[in-house]
This record gives structure tokens, C-alpha cells and sequence, in this order.
């Protein structure tokens, strides 16, 4: 009678230790409240009223990145350029992939990125047609790389069927050709892993006689998947996700702009370019002289490329984004601040002469 | 010797606990290099959606191996800003509320991720948003009465059998006997699967919800048991009846078990899981209406009172009021799935002590009469569970 009386106190106590412990994982976390919450107006016009932090990517609060789009997009590598015996003009690029970075590609996320030079995308190549272009690759990376250009070459310059291993280098040689605006990217298997990872860039071969005068940018539409389930977690125009809507470009009323539009986005079959309060002259892969539409509106599928020239008639803040909305929601953001230009301004391209 | 052996016992008993706690150090220190394989990944599990006006509220939780930094907010995969409280960082185990302002829509599905900083998401569905209960007087009135309706009222409508029960003969009382025990194991079991059912629906895969049950259902068993032979040796010296002992175990088992209920039910009112129509009420009510039938069915040998089978009607039906409550304001997955279990293993222990009860009072037991009984009683469950 006494034993079991003992071993009936001995249930108890073991209940309540089980009950008692449990509590640990029952009880939500304590929340110590600060004295005053604060009050946060995010980027969807939004307020936040929180004792807490604010989640947003908004931007880094002028701490240093990573990436600067700002730089990237106005920053062309010309090579170092020496004239050949046959008044060839010869540039030559010095291009070095490795693929150990850890780079925040969005405010708090951090993913390992596979760089040219050390940035993603890699720099944007430009040369002039007719051109000797001689890129000396090097790779530094793990795995095996190459450099796969598009444009006019021999099969041996194509950087497909020859990876370069690590610690490796190959010198690619080719005449710029045909005008336009190309791509290269990484080709080892799988590519699609290697260009998710950031192994991509732009490649512009200039018209011997210049284009029109004009403010130019790239944009290069790339994504991430992060979370490796071969759907894009991030979208954007240049690999911050939303920067320009927080670092609105600045450009002026009747300002000739020339955009450079590369989509190299892995996963989705079709990504889209639109732009708000003036439509662009249109031109696929920069090839022809004659712009092929008038629109606000660029479709473009993976490796698509397009050449856009526009300006603006009123001032004001104006929106470029994919109308793909999920990807513009996911990133895919952007926006022009343009001022009200006092200056008599007159390099507006003229194309009723050319259509 | 006999001297002596007191220290010896003393570091024989600790020597094992202070080899193990080096051991501990050992692979947690110097070693934990050098055992370090394989990727350790991080997890982080939503617990609950709430949704009030203009906003979205998630709770989150670290469930896994190592600290995160939960650093983005989405709604259906849309990034959103948010803000986290009390901060971004998650130790294994903290929780933290995200709150992401969002103009959502009744009745809508919606789907709320976050982000971690190495890129990872994790996000939990909702069925249909429905507006948080805002905890009021009218609330709480409201989640009582559905405790009432669904435990209180079914069980005393069920001991009205009692009248009936008493006035029959030997073998069809044990028939009764054996078909509260049907009832009884079969409430054991849907316990059992309800608590798993909350197990994968809302618990976090570190919890080992499956095992938890299995240890709660043993633990509450084994309990029960001791203080079911406390009781019926107290009786032996008091004028209380072996039946009345033993319907007074039922009734706290089916009190265990009707909390676990009550929980359930309330949460699913919160969360707005269920449309609460009263056709699932009826279903409840007319299902419970059984347990009330087990509680008179031991009574009927001895001489119950009224008062004394209301008692006991209220201690199997108030707990169903209590879950209720407690789940319709603060709903936690673990308590649930704790009282369940518990109720199952009190379930189980009351369908061992009726057993033997009908072993002792009965000189010969009619196979057929337990056999039936046992039959009829799961039959009958699973009737009126289909209802449901």
C-alpha cells in the first residue's frame, strides 16, 4: 500500500516535470517592449508601427554594397586598346572568374555568387566593329568555367566544348561582329546553375560611324534563386532587387537616353521590360538601324536582348518594372526622377528620317 | 561492508552522470571540429497566421539546429515589407511576430513566407483568411456555450440512460459495460489520430510529435492506473461503490479527453479552419451523447443520487468549456496535442479498469455479451463520427 502510494506520488511528479518543461516551448518567446514604438513608412507607402525591426529592402542605409547599379550601369570596358600593323584596332580584357564570393545581393541575404572580376554581372565589354577583341580568361574558381560570347566567331572561340579547370587559362580571340547588343556568359554544364550564380555579362559592339549622342545605361534584367528550387526568389534590373525605385535614376526632360536591355533571367521562359509616361524606339539586339517598333512595352525570352532610345516630355518620377508583376513585386522595380531641363537641350534623336 | 557501501553507492551513482557530462564537453568542445560533417541546415517553422485589420501577423519560430536572421516578409510570394518583433535574430527555439502590413481579403487563401539570410524561405498556407477573434466578453460567452453545447449537454442528456440501464438483466448490463468500453476505445484512438492530426498540421517536426503522443498516452495510462488502485483501496474502507469509482475514473478520462476537444475546437474557431455551422454541433453533441452512457453504465449496481451522476457529468463535460476557452485565445499546438494524449491514455486505463470490474462482479463472463458489447459500442462511434 505504501509502495504504491509511493509510485503514485512518483507519477505526479513526473507529470509535472513533463508539464512544467513544456512550458518552454509553449510559451511565446518574451517580448520586452521597448518604450516607444517607432513608426516606419516602408516603400508601398505603408506604415509600420513597431517596437521591433523593420524588414524592408529597402536599401542599406549608406552602408557600402557589395554592387553599386549606379557604377554598373554606366561603366564600359573598353580594353587596353593598341593598334595592330594592319591599322586593326586591338583590345584586349583581362577576365577572371571565380566562384567562392558571398555577396549580399539583397538587404540581409547573402548568397555565393560566381563573379567576373568579382562582380555580378560580369563588366560590360564594348568594342567597336571591326575590332580585334582578345579576352584573357583565367579561372580561379572550383569548378570548371568558360567564356561563351555571342556574335560572330570561330567554333574554337566559342567557349563551349572547352572548359577551362581551375587554375586555367585560354586567351578568346575575335573580330567584333555583327553590331548590336550580344551576351556572354558561362557554358559549362549545367549552365543554367552557372548563370543562376551570376557567370554573365553584356557584350556591345559599336556602328564604326557613332550612334546619335545619348545618355546610355545597361540594364541587365537578371534573378537569384536562392533557395535552389529552380524558381526565382529575387528579380531585378542589375542585381539589387528594388535599388533604383530607392535610388531613382536621375535624367532630364528631352534628354536622349540609350538603354541597354539584357535579359539573362534563368528559370522563367519570358521576362518583360515597360516603361511609364513615354514609349522607346526599339531595337532586337541592337543590330539594325531601324528601330522595329514604338512602345512602352519589350517582351523579351532568355538571352534576349534589345536596344532602347527614349526621352521624356513632362518631369517627374516615372516607373520601369516588368509588367510581369510578380517579378516586379519580387524585385524587378525601377525608376527614372526626371527633371525639368532649362538648358536649351537639343540632341534629340531624330528618327522620321530613318522610319 | 555494510558502512562503507554508502559513499561507494553515492560515486557509483554519479561517476556514470559526471563520465556522460564529459563526455558532453568533450564533443561539444576539442571534438566538435573534428566531428563536423555533413551540411547543417536551417529551419524556421510558422506556428500561426493571424490576420487583423490592414495587416498579417505570423509567428515564427526557430526550429532548427542553428541561430538565423530572418531578414524578408512575403505574402503568396510577393515581398513585402514587414516588421519583425523583437528583433531579427532567432536563436534555436526563440519565436518572434512578424507583422506585415497587407490589405487581405476574407475568404481568400493566402500564402506567407519569410526569408532567411542565406536565401532559404519557409511558409505556411492559410485556407481561407478569416478576421482574428478579438478577445471580448461576446467571445468569450460565445466559445463557452460551444463547450457547453458540445461537452456539457450531450453527456447529461446520455445519462438519462440510466434509468433504462439499471432495470436490465445481468448479461445485458454486461453488454452495456462492454459496449461503453467500444466507446471508450474508440474515443482513445480518434484521440490518438486527432493529436497526430495536430501533430503534422501545426507541429514543428522537432517537437517529434508521434513520439510525444506515445509518450504522453503511457505516461497518462500509467498514472491513472496508480491513482485508480489508490481509489478503489480508499473505497474498500469507505461507503463509496466500486461503480461509482469507476464511473467517476470514466468521467476523468472523458474530462481529459473533452479538454483536448475543447482545445481543438476552439483553435479551429480561431483560426478560422472551420465554417462552425450547427450541423457540425449536432454532429459533436450526438457523438458525445455516448460518453454519457459510459459514465451511467457502472452506476447502475449501486445506488447513485442524482446530484452525484450531475457531478459526474460536469466533470467529464466542464473541461470541454475550458478547451474552449483556452483554445480560442491562445492556441498552442503542444497543449493540445498534450491533453489528448492525455485523454487517450486516461481513456485506455478506464477501458482496463471496466474489464476488470466485469472479471470480478461477474462469476461466469459471457463472452458473447463482451464481444457484442464491444462491437456495438465501436459501431456505434464510428456512426456517429461519420455525422460529424
Amino acid at each position: 500500500m505504501q509502495s504504491s502510494f509511493q509510485s503514485t506520488k512518483m507519477f505526479y511528479i513526473l507529470l509535472a516535470i513533463v508539464s512544467v518543461s513544456s512550458l518552454y516551448f509553449v510559451v511565446p518567446g518574451v517580448i520586452i517592449a521597448e518604450e516607444t514604438p517607432q513608426t516606419f513608412l516602408t516603400h508601398t507607402g505603408l506604415v509600420i508601427k513597431t517596437t521591433g525591426e523593420v524588414i524592408d529592402p529597402i536599401g542599406y542605409d549608406g552602408e557600402a554594397l557589395d554592387f553599386d547599379p549606379d557604377k554598373f550601369m554606366k561603366e564600359f570596358d573598353y580594353g587596353e586598346i593598341s593598334v595592330l600593323e594592319d591599322g586593326t584596332i586591338l583590345r584586349e580584357f583581362y577576365i577572371t572568374a571565380r566562384d567562392d564570393q558571398i555577396m549580399e545581393i539583397s538587404p540581409g541575404v547573402f548568397y555565393n555568387v560566381w563573379t567576373f572580376n568579382d562582380s555580378v554581372p560580369g563588366p560590360t565589354i564594348r568594342a567597336t566593329e571591326g575590332d580585334l577583341v582578345r579576352i584573357h580568361f583565367t579561372n580561379e574558381g572550383s569548378k570548371p568555367h568558360s567564356l561563351h560570347f555571342h556574335g560572330i566567331h570561330k567554333a574554337e572561340m566559342d567557349g563551349v566544348f572547352e572548359s577551362i579547370g581551375t587554375g586555367g587559362k585560354f586567351t578568346y580571340e575575335f573580330y567584333a561582329e555583327p553590331v548590336g547588343l550580344h551576351l556572354y556568359h558561362c557554358h559549362v554544364h549545367p549552365v543554367e546553375e552557372h548563370i543562376n550564380h551570376g557567370l554573365y555579362g553584356a557584350y556591345i559592339v559599336d556602328p564604326k560611324e557613332p550612334r546619335e549622342p545619348a545618355d546610355e545605361f545597361v540594364f541587365i534584367l537578371n534573378g537569384f534563386d536562392t533557395d535552389f528550387d529552380t524558381e526565382n526568389n529575387f528579380y531585378a534590373a542589375n542585381t539589387i532587387p528594388f535599388y533604383y525605385q530607392h535610388h531613382p535614376i536621375e535624367i532630364n526632360t528631352n534628354q536622349n537616353i540609350r538603354a541597354y536591355v539584357v535579359n539573362i533571367l534563368e528559370f522563367d521562359a519570358v521576362n518583360n521590360f515597360h516603361l511609364h509616361g513615354t514609349l522607346f524606339h526599339h531595337y532586337p539586339a541592337g543590330t539594325d538601324t531601324v528601330p522595329s517598333g514604338y512602345n512602352d512595352m519589350l517582351t523579351m525570352s532568355q538571352g534576349d536582348r534589345q536596344i532602347l532610345e527614349f526621352n521624356y516630355k513632362y518631369p517627374g518620377l516615372y516607373m520601369f518594372h516588368a509588367h510581369n508583376t510578380e517579378f516586379s513585386e519580387k524585385g524587378w522595380v525601377s525608376s527614372f526622377l526626371v527633371k525639368e531641363n532649362t538648358d536649351d537641350y537639343d540632341t534629340q534623336v531624330e528618327y522620321d528620317d530613318i522610319i | 561492508m555494510m558502512t562503507s557501501s554508502k559513499p561507494v553507492l553515492a560515486i557509483s551513482a554519479i561517476a556514470p552522470i559526471v563520465l556522460l557530462a564529459i563526455m558532453i564537453v568533450f564533443l561539444l568542445g576539442p571534438a566538435s571540429t573534428f566531428l563536423q560533417f555533413g551540411v547543417v541546415l536551417p529551419e524556421v517553422s510558422i506556428e500561426k497566421i493571424e490576420f487583423i485589420e490592414n495587416e498579417i501577423q505570423a509567428t515564427v519560430r526557430n526550429t532548427g539546429p542553428i541561430d538565423v536572421d530572418v531578414v524578408l516578409a512575403d505574402v503568396n510570394d510577393r515581398i513585402q515589407p514587414a516588421a519583425i518583433e523583437p528583433d531579427t535574430s532567432l536563436k534555436r527555439f526563440e519565436s518572434a511576430l512578424v507583422r506585415i502590413p497587407f490589405d487581405w481579403n476574407e475568404g481568400q487563401p493566402y500564402e506567407i513566407g519569410i526569408t532567411i539570410s542565406d536565401g532559404t524561405r519557409f511558409a505556411k498556407g492559410i485556407d481561407a483568411a478569416f478576421p482574428a477573434l478579438e478577445p471580448n466578453v461576446d467571445l468569450f460567452v460565445f466559445l463557452g456555450m460551444i463547450g457547453f453545447l458540445i461537452g456539457v449537454v450531450p453527456i447529461m442528456i446520455g445519462l438519462l440512460w440510466y434509468p433504462f440501464i439499471k432495470k436490465l438483466g445481468k448479461n445485458t448490463f454486461n453488454f452495456f459495460l462492454a459496449f461503453t468500453m467500444g466507446l471508450l476505445v474508440f474515443l482513445g484512438i480518434d484521440a490518438v489520430i486527432e493529436a497526430n492530426e495536430i501533430s503534422e498540421n501545426h507541429l514543428s517536426s522537432i517537437f517529434n510529435g508521434e513520439l510525444l503522443i506515445a509518450t504522453v498516452v503511457i505516461l497518462s495510462f500509467l498514472a491513472l492506473y496508480g491513482i485508480g488502485k489508490q481509489l478503489t483501496k480508499k473505497i474498500e474502507f469507505s461507503k463509496l461503490s466500486q461503480g461509482l469509482a469507476i464511473s467517476l475514473m470514466i468521467a476523468i478520462g472523458i474530462g481529459f479527453h473533452n479538454l483536448g476537444e475543447g482545445l481543438a475546437v476552439g483553435a479551429a474557431i480561431a483560426l478560422g479552419e472551420v465554417a462552425l455551422s450547427t450541423f457540425l454541433i449536432v454532429g459533436f453533441a450526438t457523438h458525445n451523447t455516448t460518453e454519457g452512457l459510459a459514465i451511467a453504465a457502472p452506476l447502475t449496481k449501486s445506488k447513485a443520487k442524482i446530484f452525484k451522476m450531475i457531478g459526474l457529468g460536469l466533470i467529464a463535460g466542464v473541461p470541454a468549456i475550458f478547451g474552449c476557452w483556452v483554445g480560442g485565445f491562445s492556441f498552442s499546438p503542444l497543449f493540445t496535442l498534450i491533453f489528448l494524449a492525455i485523454g487517450a491514455g486516461a481513456i485506455f486505463q478506464v477501458v482496463l479498469s471496466i474489464f476488470q470490474y466485469m472479471k470480478e462482479k461477474s462469476d461466469i463472463l459471457s463472452n458473447t455479451s463482451l464481444f457484442a458489447g464491444v462491437s456495438a459500442g465501436l459501431i456505434v462511434m464510428y456512426l456517429t463520427s461519420v455525422i460529424i
